[in-house]
């Protein structure tokens, strides 16, 4: 054998390419390739038609209001508002363009929960039990309001800077949406929140709306975009009014009730959620 | 003169100072081990073998990719840190493996060191000193007594009956006797040469020592064995043809997404896991591993059978073999003389030869043979073992030298007990066998109580014996041996000589009784009584008889396509008269020489090309040049070679090897090692063969049976085709994990499968249904198949990959990704929302991700989802195999996050369809052989 010139091996490639005396191509003739070709293309055909008629199969058996598991989406992870790139809020009270961009985020988020949009297209429901809606799966569903107005002073009513420019944020927290889902079993989740890892007297006080920081029962269950259309998660808005400024302060707020879980070491969202305070002068 | 030469004294040896002087200058008398390469470098070798290069590469990505994350203070760097670690780890354990199993078969040197004699009994400053043998030096004096081992190359200078046994140098089975004479130029043929690391078996000898060391026959064959390359074996090159392959296709495709990655706008970083990702999908980084398990596991089968595989490789060597070049004696026969013809009354009669006969057929009523089974009976100095009685005549101990044996165990089988008869007719006088006379007497009583004449029974070399005669004994009667009969005696005899049989001729004489009273005085040393005008009997011949198995064995291998050559150090008469015998000359076949007998013209007119068959003696090699080797060796198809040396054996090997053959080599002595290791396989005799021969091989016949080459040959074809199909399901894999990624990176959907997961693949649950391949069986032509021509029958070809890949692969991850999308979609994930939605699905700070029904998602709840997806995905590559009925319990367990037990069912349609299809394929190949079909899907 031994190793070929380049010069052979360039002669052995272009013959491959193009026999002139076999007429053929990459070592195949024109009706070998044709029919390679079609053989492919039949293959593949009819593989493509098998892959669509295992999805449409696979499709039919969904219901398109329930998802068939839920197991993995539950129990209710958190998250907060404002949320711009990540879980630290920092700005200087005096700078507003440090801030600015929080306010903005929170506005945008709470249009939903203008009064006027609640009114018009949700229903008045009684506090304090679950609001269970039977019928056909496939009703449209009732959702219960969430007036603006009930986060007080963190509804950027009266404040239009949620507290921004006096250096006492206001932080809104929402659980995530879980069709079906109950959460607390009949005593309505609450909030709480605390420094992790540090100085307690860092955070002096934080008040909670709406009530103690609770989310009320008739916002529960959730049945899904199709028929739950206008439904809006409840939130609980944390009003940090006595932080410890120029500094990193790290808060951990989650959430207390039956059933909820706080404590899963690699997920830091699941019922409790990681943010860090740093309000300058 | 010797002395001279030597600078020695015969009577007072060397001095001990000139002693210490030579011992400086040449060294100590021992062989020098071949430079080995230290173990840390072949285990280094191990470690960038093969595929290891590629993943050390993905390695050091998984590494970079981690410094520039953490340098970055990403989130989760360490995914990278661990993925690099798990690479290196594979790389590394599969490296010892490896490494462990090419350990276990590289000790050659050490069986020739422990041959090394301990001790020597010298002559110096003319005293007798008992010194270790590391110590002689040319020019020592040594004495050898019956027992030790000689522990150089002596030139006798005085012996007293001294035999030596060089079977382990030159393969002649039978001990020779040595004296001072010069009798022939070949150092190897004098009889006044004792050669190192032989035994000395009776008698004394003392001698010069002319070569220590390495110096010595033994030394330069050592050298010349461990100096013979071991080339790669034909499996190590189909499998190195095989990872170029795969490595290949797995470097275009990484690169060719890497770029497309790129310029899709993924950061670079990420383009460089992608690429980690399609290499790891690629190699099967268990193969290797299944191969040697495969190859091991047929290795046990075949021990089982009395083939012992001492390196792996040679299992499918064995396999694709196209030439056998066998040693005669002890493989192809049994390596015990027998008697094998007899000729009295005029006539040959042929005797059984097989190994376990108990009776023979030929005619016994005439006079004649009861005369001459006495003379076998009674002239006849060997005994068995007592306490043999109860085994078989063939499988008793005797004590005596080869003929004597054949004719004792003869007489027994025909006659019984030969002792009882020994004991009847008492001996009384007795000369044995010596090289001047060429004859054995001895004189007894006969057990005839009135007969008191005593009976004179000879035997001897033919010419010899018949020189002593006057009479001849026809059907019982004595009659004058006049020309005619002495012509019929030559006919008979060059006849039986020429079947390659020793022949030994029988007489006998009554002495009268008046001469030899009772009391008279029998002296053997002046020989007063008669030794000549005695009375002819017949002639018996003996041949080293083949065993029963091989001609059937040889058959075997022709239908199989392996021409089986004979090389022996023997004569070319009796080599090619076993040749014959067994059918590696078939009956039809002829030699130039007979081809000339036959036309009556001189040999050089004949046509070479016109004869089948060669009788290639030793000393025409010799003369012949490469070209010629070439010649002989394409244009016949049965060729023996006789009377061959240790390097001729080497040539003819090489001679094979350059026709583009895969070389099997049998053999037992030491001078069979050369070319056990320079073949492609070579197989040691295990009963016979000495140790170097056995190191050399890289195979040992426990049964020394040439049949088990038959069976090792079949096993090595179907490991073959078992390989084959492990690495077609393997490749199939390797398309159904490569899929996921280049989807990933089209589509931007969820990660369908790890990179650890592939891993946990490709090591852990792919091994045992690749292995349980190597069980399946043979196809019903396997043995009548031409062997595989080496450099177009590959393990690994075009059709293979093309239908693993594109075909089955294919099909699998279609099956697959039906599944990862059920996975998905039961859980909230409609397949149009996974289109491009990577970025954000990955994203650590979104943790309210909605899916299509409004739910809200963490990044944590995600990542298990896309788990459960690696689980689903990892169970459906597994199902198409559970359809085939094979091991479903393992399985089962294996699935370390338990799916849901429905996930199984998604991908039944397809484990059917590429089940139905695989067998349409094979349905169609059996049905078309030679279609489009058949071309284009035989693999």
């Amino acid at each position: 054998m031994g190793s070929k010139t380049w010069r052979e091996l360039a002669g052995d490639l272009k013959l491959f390419l193009w026999n002139r005396e076999e007429r053929t191509c990459m070592g195949r003739t024109a009706t070998s390739w044709g029919l390679i070709l079609l053989f492919y293309f039949v293959f593949y055909t009819c593989l493509a038609g098998m892959f669509a008629f295992c999805m449409y199969v696979m499709l039919l058996t969904l219901s398109p209001y329930t998802p068939t598991y839920r197991d993995r989406v539950s129990p209710p992870g958190v998250m907060i508002r404002p949320y711009l790139h990540g879980f630290t809020i920092a700005f200087n009270v005096s700078k507003r363009s440090t801030w600015q961009p929080y306010v903005d985020s929170m506005h945008r988020f709470l249009a939903a929960y203008d009064d006027k949009v609640q009114e018009e297209k949700n229903i008045e429901c009684v506090a304090g039990r679950y609001f269970v809606q039977g019928g056909h799966e496939g009703e449209e569903k009732k959702a219960c309001r969430f007036k603006r107005s009930l986060l007080q002073s963190c509804s950027g009513l009266g404040d239009p800077t949620f507290g921004y420019s006096r250096g006492q944020p206001c932080v809104l927290l929402k659980m995530n949406r879980i069709i079906g889902y109950r959460p607390g079993a009949g005593v309505p989740v609450s909030v709480d929140c605390k420094v992790q890892k540090g100085n307690e007297s860092d955070l002096r006080s934080v008040d909670f709306y709406p009530g103690n920081g609770t989310f009320d029962l008739m916002y529960y269950p959730y049945y899904g975009k199709i028929t739950h259309v206008n439904y809006t998660s409840p939130l609980v808005a944390m009003h940090f009014t006595d932080v410890k400024r120029n500094n990193l302060v790290p808060i951990q707020c989650s959430l207390k009730g039956e059933g909820i879980i706080n404590d899963v070491n690699n997920d830091r969202f699941l019922g409790r959620i990681l943010f860090t305070l740093s309000i300058g002068k | 003169e010797l002395e001279e030469k030597y600078g020695t004294s015969i009577s007072k040896g060397l001095s001990s100072a000139r002693a210490a002087e030579i011992l400086a200058r040449d060294g100590p008398n021992s062989l020098t081990p071949p430079k080995a390469t230290p173990e840390i470098v072949k285990f280094l070798k191990q470690m960038v073998g093969g595929f290891s290069i590629l993943l050390w590469i993905g390695a050091a990505f998984s590494w970079i990719s981690f410094g520039i994350q953490f340098a970055q203070g990403a989130e989760s760097p360490f995914d990278n840190l661990y993925l690099g670690v798990v690479l290196a780890l594979v790389v590394i354990l599969t490296g010892i493996f490896a490494y462990y199993q090419e350990a276990k078969s590289t000790n050659i040197m050490a069986s020739f060191s422990k041959m090394i004699p301990q001790q020597a009994l010298v002559i110096r400053d003319a005293e007798k000193k008992e010194l270790p043998a590391d110590q002689l030096v040319v020019g020592d004096i040594v004495e050898i007594k019956g027992g030790d081992r000689i522990p150089a190359d002596i030139r006798l200078i005085f012996t007293q009956g001294c035999k030596v046994d060089n079977s382990s140098l030159t393969g002649e089975s039978e001990p020779q006797s040595r004296s001072c004479d010069f009798t022939h130029e070949n150092p190897l043929e004098t009889r006044n040469i004792a050669f190192y690391s032989t035994t000395c078996v009776e008698g004394t000898a003392t001698g010069i020592v002319i070569n220590t060391g390495d110096r010595t026959i033994i030394g330069r064959i050592a050298s010349l064995a461990s100096g013979v390359g071991n080339g790669k074996t034909p499996i190590a090159i189909e499998i190195e043809h095989f990872v170029y392959l795969v490595a290949g296709v797995a470097i275009s495709i990484g690169v060719l997404f890497f770029i497309i990655s790129v310029s899709m706008r993924y950061k670079i970083l990420d383009s460089i896991i992608f690429l980690i990702g399609i290499i790891v999908a690629n190699v099967p980084e268990g193969l290797l591993a299944t191969v040697t398990v495969s190859l091991s596991l047929t290795a046990k089968r075949m021990a089982k059978k009395n083939c012992l595989v001492k390196n792996l490789e040679a299992v499918e060597t064995l396999g694709s073999t196209s030439i056998i070049c066998s040693d005669k004696t002890g493989t192809l026969t049994q390596n015990r003389m027998t008697v094998a013809h007899l000729w009295f009354d005029d006539q040959i009669y042929s005797a059984d030869t097989s190994e376990d006969q108990t009776t023979q057929p030929f005619d016994q009523s005439s006079q004649t043979w009861t005369a001459l089974s006495k003379i076998v009976t009674l002239c006849n100095r060997a005994e068995f073992r007592p306490g043999q009685e109860n085994l078989p005549v063939m499988k008793r101990v005797v004590v005596g030298d080869a003929s004597e044996t054949a004719l004792l165990k003869f007489a027994e089988v025909v006659l019984g007990d030969v002792m009882d008869i020994r004991a009847r007719n008492k001996k009384v006088a007795e000369i044995p066998f010596n090289s001047t006379n060429k004859f054995q007497l001895s004189i007894h009583e006969t057990d005839d109580r009135n007969d008191k004449r005593f009976l004179l029974v000879m035997k001897g070399a033919p010419e010899r014996i018949l020189e002593r005669c006057s009479t001849i004994m026809i059907n019982g009667k004595e009659e004058p041996l006049d020309s005619e009969k002495a012509e019929a005696f030559q006919t008979a005899y060059m006849e039986l000589g020429g079947m390659g049989e020793r022949v030994l001729g029988f007489c006998h004489l009554y002495l009268p009784e008046n001469e030899f009273p009772d009391t008279y005085p029998f002296d053997t040393d002046s020989m007063n009584f008669p030794t000549s005008n005695l009375c002819f009997v017949g002639l018996l011949s003996m041949i080293d008889p083949p065993r029963s198995t091989v001609p059937d064995a040889v058959s075997k291998c022709r239908s199989a396509g392996i021409k089986v050559i004979m090389v022996t150090g023997d004569h070319p008469i009796t080599a090619k008269a076993i040749a014959k015998s067994v059918g590696i000359i078939s009956a039809t076949s002829e030699t130039v020489e007979d081809m000339a007998k036959r036309l009556n013209v001189p040999v050089e007119r004949v046509d070479r090309r016109q004869a089948t068959a060669a009788v290639v003696n030793g000393m025409e090699l010799k003369d012949m040049s490469l070209q010629q080797l070439d010649e002989v060796l394409c244009n016949h198809s049965e060729i023996v070679f006789a009377r061959t040396s240790p390097q001729q054996k080497l040539i003819i090997v090489e001679g094979c090897q350059r026709q583009g053959a895969v070389v099997a080599v049998t053999g037992d002595g030491v001078n069979d090692s050369p070319a056990l290791k320079k073949a492609d396989i070579g197989i040691a005799m295990g009963i016979a063969g000495s140790d170097a021969a056995k190191n050399a091989a890289d195979m040992v016949l426990l049964d020394d049976n040439f049949a088990s080459i038959v069976t090792g040959v079949e096993e090595g074809r179907l490991i073959f085709d078992n390989l084959k199909k492990t690495i077609a399901y393997t490749l199939t894999k390797n398309i159904a994990e490569l899929c996921p990624f280049l989807i990933y990176i089209i589509a931007s959907i969820p990660m369908p499968i790890g990179t650890i997961t592939i891993l946990f693949i490709d090591l852990g649950t792919d091994i045992i249904p690749s292995v349980a391949l190597a069980y399946e069986k043979a196809e019903s032509d396997i043995m009548n198949r031409r062997p595989r021509n080496k450099s177009k029958d590959r393990l690994v070809n075009e059709q293979l990959a093309v239908y693993s890949y594109l075909h089955i692969g294919i099909m699998q991850s279609v099956g697959a990704f039906v599944t990862y999308f059920t996975v998905y979609a039961e859980q909230g994930f409609l397949p149009t929302t996974l289109l491009g939605v990577r970025v954000n699905w990955e994203s650590n700070a979104i943790n309210d991700f909605e899916d299509s029904y409004g739910q809200e998602w963490t990044k944590y709840q995600r990542t298990y989802l896309q788990w459960t997806g690696y689980t689903a995905f990892f169970v459906i590559l597994q199902v198409p195999y559970l359809t085939h009925g094979m091991l479903r319990c393992f399985q089962i367990r294996t699935s370390f996050l338990t799916p849901r037990f429905q996930y199984w069912f998604v991908a039944v349609p397809f484990a059917i369809l590429i089940w139905v299809y695989d067998e349409v394929r094979k349905l169609f190949i059996r049905r078309y052989p030679g279609s489009w079909w058949d071309k284009n899907m035989y693999y």
